[in-house]
């Protein structure tokens, strides 16, 4: 037996130092941190920036991004819009599949009544609040035929979609994974649930084709395509992405040079900026993510107390968030006093950031412990009770910084409004929505991402009865502005449309629905001779079809 | 012998039948959903739910399940790698788990063995306390904290070992997680056998063999670390489970694909997968009732006089 | 045996033998030894007799007292609270935290190195330095190492009251009841916790009542298959025959004659059921069903301490060494009540 044993070890040895010999490997792939799984690498179950990120760098939409964000064609080489805006014509360029079939209209409106009848997470892109295409609503929430849908492929090259109402962004919702093609002679080929599994259920019409993939693998790679329409301006041979589960190891990733792309915790900037060679390789970027406060402010939760408009002012004045960010967050996220984070909406017209001033609600939303107090004062009043116990509730798997920024805040809380006591309480991130989504929470640290360049992505929320408005707040006069962006008045009028989602976020402000925290940021480090990665607020948060090695 | 085994497997398929009814029904009372939600209103959550089954008197959803998975099918992902088949998954994460555990336990049971037969060789000397000190420091330094310092050292510091798992060179980059796991097991197993190979030399039987002019190795392994094998033995037995099932942060660290953070993800990710947690509950506790089995037949073997069948089972 | 020696029993266990009229007659030799005469004073008393000569049992001993002194006194031995993060604003209204901070002592540091920390916290002394939101460790791992303390002592309560009984009950009657009892262990320990305690969250608090609920669910489990492993080997050997033959009852069987005979392998595991026990409260603390921050325990320190590893490698120290000084502690008490308990290892 010991013998054995002996001998399974000298093997094990051996093999060892017959694999030290690193492996060679031809042009340089780049090596990429994703901080989660690729979870699926279909654009109709995909819910994730991982996820959404390999796909698009597989494949391209009608759209995609430029370097500041904007929408410029991809497999569209060109576009029609109807006098009323609500007809889009779009002209297909000669693009192949990696299986060397075209890419056709047909696999634009496969994919896009899929989206539709599948009724998935990001189906609402497609409906009235956001996307307004023909019928969608009467699909995704009525079970309507699919086939309904205001898409239509004229020809194998041309491809027109009828909305509703015209939608200012809708060129820009292009650029967005939900509607990316898929080719439906080759998705009908393969036996169910394997689609986008491994590299041959996959086909790409994008920049790289899937080289090294399988669901649940920590690492994946994608290699240049050849066959690419814009083959000629890929430098890239190809991306090598590796899972790192703690931020805390990225960085000894990137030291090792195992890695040439990873973001770093807020706790690590720190390190990274004293030491000469790390902190010229550090880019801060911004992730688009607004951390906020949200309240219950139904009966059902905290006496009802919460639905004091003055107890949750008391709350947002007391709430230090210049120093969350600086001495707790750390990785260059911005203290945040509007309900619409900045840097990711800008007005087409006058190409100014929606939130750019981020003193315009310094009445209502604010670090003043004088004000704070004053609120509190008049909240005891008014309910008539001087002692408040709260629970917050929080994600122990949403990163590193979430149970700091809790505790943070739970101590400027009880030091700043005497009387009020903050319990923390941590959960799985799908057991915090599921009581958020019932209203059984009291007070709830949540997150949301912008899905596209505009406003109304977080404007949307709180209108009665979205599924977001975790507050349960109501307010007839915002609801009637929304709508009138939405669906009614100013949907042609641009300016008074930027101008009435203002109003709508005032009283949002004004009555403290929410409290704004601080707006993500990503610390990244990027080896030195990596050029021209594109980061993104919105949709896409990497995009590699520039980049150059040096 | 054989009744017996029959006998047991039948009941270990009973066991599992129970085992799994409670966690189809636990995971159904947690909180939560099955698939993420943020977006999704609350038609289309209920609409999700009724596609599913989940409306369906849980028995009969039971039922279905059951039927299901004597087929060998699990089901698909549904908060977890979404739709694609859970079989798909698991296969791969179960090989390397596997493969990294069992490496870890041979490691671990070797070294510990070696380690706890010295001590007690030695014992009172600084051998021993060597030893008692190891033990203990390797029980209180969590795994993937040791996994850290020698990824520090022996992948970046000197940059032998690879940094991150590569399924391309297995061996090779599965040494630094299979050393880090194997630590805790190391030192359970190296204590036991110090501390019954102790009490067994002090035994009647062995000074009698000893007064018989018995000394040397036949003595110690054919006497005393036969006799202290059974605590080893039982001990043992859950570190094996527990190893080939993964562990959750080393998995995350070193970037392995493995079964110990599909079991958490599918508990803490955006949902709840029902079927990931079935299907890896039910792996589990395969593994376990199985372990458990061999572990009674060893005893048996280690020391005749044992019996853990009932009379008239034997044969 | 003629007569029954009655005497004070150090001194018996201690004194040469003196022979009285009537006993046997001695050997030519004058100097021969005799046993320790156990018999003469009560079980109890002699194990703690012997647990007293051992040096290595005292040290443990003193270790865990010491421990227990800090935990109970340490978080008051400062000025600071576990909860409270140490600020303050300085001239331009700007939060300053002492987050961070390296062990410093600003005395010992001006007498080393004749120069003071530059920082605006100079002037006080954090022993085990700060964590990463600016709360003083060792306030903390003083704190943290009572609720870690108490998992100890209710884990060798679960393991020493439930496993060992439910072990030694299923070894001993074998056949039928350990068919059953065995069954019930698989299904027991085959529920993932973190599922079990998730649902068990809806019905009960979160805290430390259902970290102990979580404990009391699966943590005598190990222990329970060593009693049984043992009272498999040792009920078929002779003198439980014999005692059965007597016609003792099952009861004094298990409890009197056979458990003493498998105290070493039990005591091993518990003390090495203790750090398991220790980090499964950090886990469960982690995923929100344990403590609740700003509480901690030594458990949840070591994981703040793992996931600052590279940035502050200080912080993971002071709570795995107060970890590790507990186990030695434990484990040095463990092998003295071992050899206490079990005589035969005693030098006779």
């Amino acid at each position: 037996m010991k013998k054995l044993f002996a001998l399974l070890m000298a093997a094990m040895l051996l093999v060892t130092c017959a694999f030290t010999a690193a492996s060679a490997e031809g042009e340089k792939y780049l090596g990429v941190m994703l901080s989660t799984n690729v979870m699926s690498l279909d654009t109709n179950l995909a819910t994730d920036g991982e996820s959404f990120e390999v796909i698009a760098d597989c494949i391209d939409g009608l759209m995609q991004m430029d370097a500041n964000g904007a929408a410029i064609p991809a497999i569209a080489e060109s576009y029609d819009l109807s006098e009323d805006g609500t007809v889009y014509t779009f002209h297909l360029r000669d693009a192949k599949w990696s299986n060397g079939a075209a890419v056709t209209a047909n696999d634009f409106e496969f994919a896009w009544k899929r989206i539709a009848k599948e009724a998935g997470e990001y189906a609402y892109l497609l409906d009235t609040s956001v996307g307004c295409i023909k019928n969608a609503d009467a699909i995704i929430y009525e079970g309507a035929d699919p086939e309904t849908l205001g898409v239509k492929a004229l020809d194998d090259k041309t491809f027109e979609v009828t909305l509703e109402v015209p939608v200012s962004f809708f060129p820009s919702l292009m650029y967005f994974p939900t509607f990316y093609p898929i080719n439906e002679e080759f998705y009908n080929s393969l036996a169910e649930g394997t689609y986008g599994t491994s590299p041959e259920t996959f086909l790409s019409n994008g920049a790289f084709v899937l080289e090294d993939y399988a669901p649940g693998t920590a690492s994946l790679s994608v290699k240049k395509n050849d066959a690419y329409w814009d083959a000629d301006s890929i430098k890239l041979a190809g991306i090598k992405y590796q899972v790192v589960g703690s931020s805390d190891n990225a960085l000894t990733a990137f030291r090792s040079n195992t890695l040439d792309v990873v973001t770093v915790s807020g706790s690590q900037v720190g390190a990274v900026e004293k030491d000469a060679s790390l902190s010229s390789q550090l880019k801060v970027t911004g992730a688009g993510y607004l951390w906020y406060l949200t309240f219950s402010q139904t009966a059902n939760n905290a006496n009802g107390y919460l639905a004091n408009k003055n107890l949750r002012l008391a709350i947002t004045n007391a709430i230090d968030r210049e120093s969350l960010v600086e001495n707790y967050v750390m990785d260059g996220s911005l203290d945040t006093y509007t309900a619409v984070p900045p840097q990711f909406a800008a007005s087409s017209t006058t190409g100014e950031d929606f939130s750019a001033d981020q003193d315009q609600f310094l009445d209502y939303v604010g670090f003043d412990p004088d004000k704070a107090a004053a609120f509190f004062e008049t909240a005891k009043a008014e309910l008539g009770q001087d002692e408040f116990t709260f629970t917050l509730i929080y994600g122990n798997n949403e990163g590193d910084e979430v149970a700091k920024v809790a505790q943070a805040i739970k101590a400027d809380l009880e030091d700043l409004l005497p009387g009020l006591t903050v319990n923390l309480q941590p959960m799985t991130k799908s057991e915090r929505l599921d009581k958020m989504q019932n209203d059984n929470y009291e007070i709830a640290l949540t997150r949301w991402g912008p899905d596209y360049a505009d406003p109304m992505t977080y404007l949307g929320m709180w209108i009665t009865n979205n599924s977001n408005n975790y507050g349960f707040w109501s307010n007839a006069e915002y609801d009637q502005l929304i709508k009138d962006c939405t669906t009614g008045a100013y949907i042609t009028d641009y300016d008074a449309r930027w101008a009435a989602l203002l109003q709508a976020e005032t009283i949002v402000m004004q009555e403290a629905v929410i409290a704004p925290l601080y707006t993500k940021a990503n610390a990244n480090l990027i080896a030195s001779g990596v050029n021209g990665i594109q980061f993104h607020p919105v949709a896409l948060n990497r995009v590699y079809k520039a980049v150059v090695l040096e | 012998m054989l009744k017996y085994v029959l006998k047991r497997v039948g009941l270990a398929l009973i066991t599992l039948l129970i085992i799994v009814f409670l966690l189809f029904w636990l995971v159904r009372v947690m909180p939560g959903n099955p698939f993420p939600s943020e977006r999704m209103n609350d038609i289309q959550i209920a609409n999700k739910r009724a596609e599913m089954g989940l409306d369906d008197p849980v028995l009969v959803q039971f039922a279905r399940y059951i039927i299901k998975a004597l087929q060998g099918d699990f089901g698909n992902g549904t908060s977890l790698y979404y739709g694609v088949p859970i079989n798909t998954v698991l296969s791969k994460a179960i090989g390397n788990s596997f493969r990294i555990g069992g490496i870890a336990i041979v490691i671990g049971t070797l070294i510990g063995l070696l380690l706890g037969i010295t001590a007690a060789l030695n014992r009172g000397k600084f051998l021993d306390g060597f030893c008692t000190v190891f033990s203990i420091i390797g029980v209180c330094v969590p795994s993937y904290v040791f996994l850290i310092f020698l990824q520090y050292n022996f992948a970046f510091r000197i940059p032998f070992f690879p940094y991150f798992f590569d399924p391309n060179r297995f061996v090779f980059s599965s040494v630094l997680p299979s050393l880090s796991l194997s630590l805790f097991t190391m030192s359970t197993i190296a204590r036991f056998t110090r501390n019954e190979m102790v009490e067994v030399f002090d035994s009647d039987y062995v000074r009698l063999a000893e007064s018989k002019g018995m000394y040397g190795r036949t003595l110690v392994l054919r006497h005393v670390l036969r006799n202290a094998l059974i605590p080893i033995v039982t001990v043992l037995a859950p570190l094996v489970v527990d190893l080939l099932t993964g562990a959750l942060v080393v998995e995350k660290i070193y970037g392995i694909n493995g079964i110990g953070k599909l079991m958490v993800d599918a508990i803490t990710g955006e949902g709840i997968d029902y079927n990931y947690v079935l299907a890896l509950g039910i792996l589990y506790s395969a593994l376990y009732i199985g372990v458990m089995l061999a572990v009674d037949l060893l005893y048996g073997v280690l020391d005749p006089r044992i019996r853990v069948a009932a009379k008239g089972e034997e044969a | 045996m003629a007569k029954k020696n009655i005497q004070p029993a150090a001194a018996a266990a201690q004194s040469v033998y003196t022979p009285v009229p009537g006993d046997f007659e001695l050997l030519h030799r004058r100097d021969i030894r005799t046993d320790a005469n156990f018999a003469s004073q009560s079980y109890w008393k002699g194990v703690f007799t012997h647990f007293f000569k051992n040096k290595r049992a005292v040290v443990g001993l003193i270790i865990i007292t010491v421990i227990i002194l800090l935990a109970l006194f340490g978080p008051i031995m400062n000025s600071y609270d576990y909860k409270d993060i140490v600020q303050f604003r300085n001239e331009k209204n700007k939060r300053v935290v002492a987050k961070g901070i390296a062990p410093r002592i600003p005395g010992l540091h001006k007498l080393l190195t004749g120069e003071e920390y530059d920082d605006s916290f100079k002037d006080l002394t954090f022993l085990f330095g700060t964590d990463d939101l600016g709360r003083d460790l060792w306030t903390r791992t003083w704190y943290g190492a009572r609720v870690s303390l108490a998992i100890a002592f209710i884990t060798i309560f679960i393991d020493m009251i439930i496993g060992m009984s439910y072990g030694l009950i299923s070894g001993y009657f074998g056949g039928l009841a350990d068919n059953i009892m065995q069954r019930f262990v698989e299904i027991a320990n085959s529920v993932p916790r973190l599922v079990i305690v998730s649902v068990l969250a809806i019905f009960m608090p979160k805290g430390m009542a259902l970290v102990v609920v979580a404990l009391l669910l699966t943590e005598w489990i190990g222990m329970s298959k060593i009693a049984r492993a043992e009272m498999l080997k040792i009920k078929e050997q002779e003198y439980v025959l014999a005692s059965r033959t007597l016609g003792a009852r099952n009861s004094h069987i298990i409890f009197r004659e056979i458990l003493p005979n498998t105290i070493g392998p039990i005591i091993t595991q518990v003390m090495f059921s203790i750090p398991t026990a220790i980090f499964t409260e950090a886990f469960l603390s982690f995923v929100g069903v344990g403590i609740v921050l700003p509480h901690c325990s030594v458990g949840t320190l070591i994981e703040d301490g793992f996931n600052n590893i590279t940035t502050l490698p200080y912080q993971i120290l002071p709570p795995i060494i107060v970890l590790a000084l507990l186990m030695l502690g434990f484990n040095f008490i463990g092998d003295g009540l071992r050899e206490a308990l079990a005589p035969k290892l005693e030098d006779m």
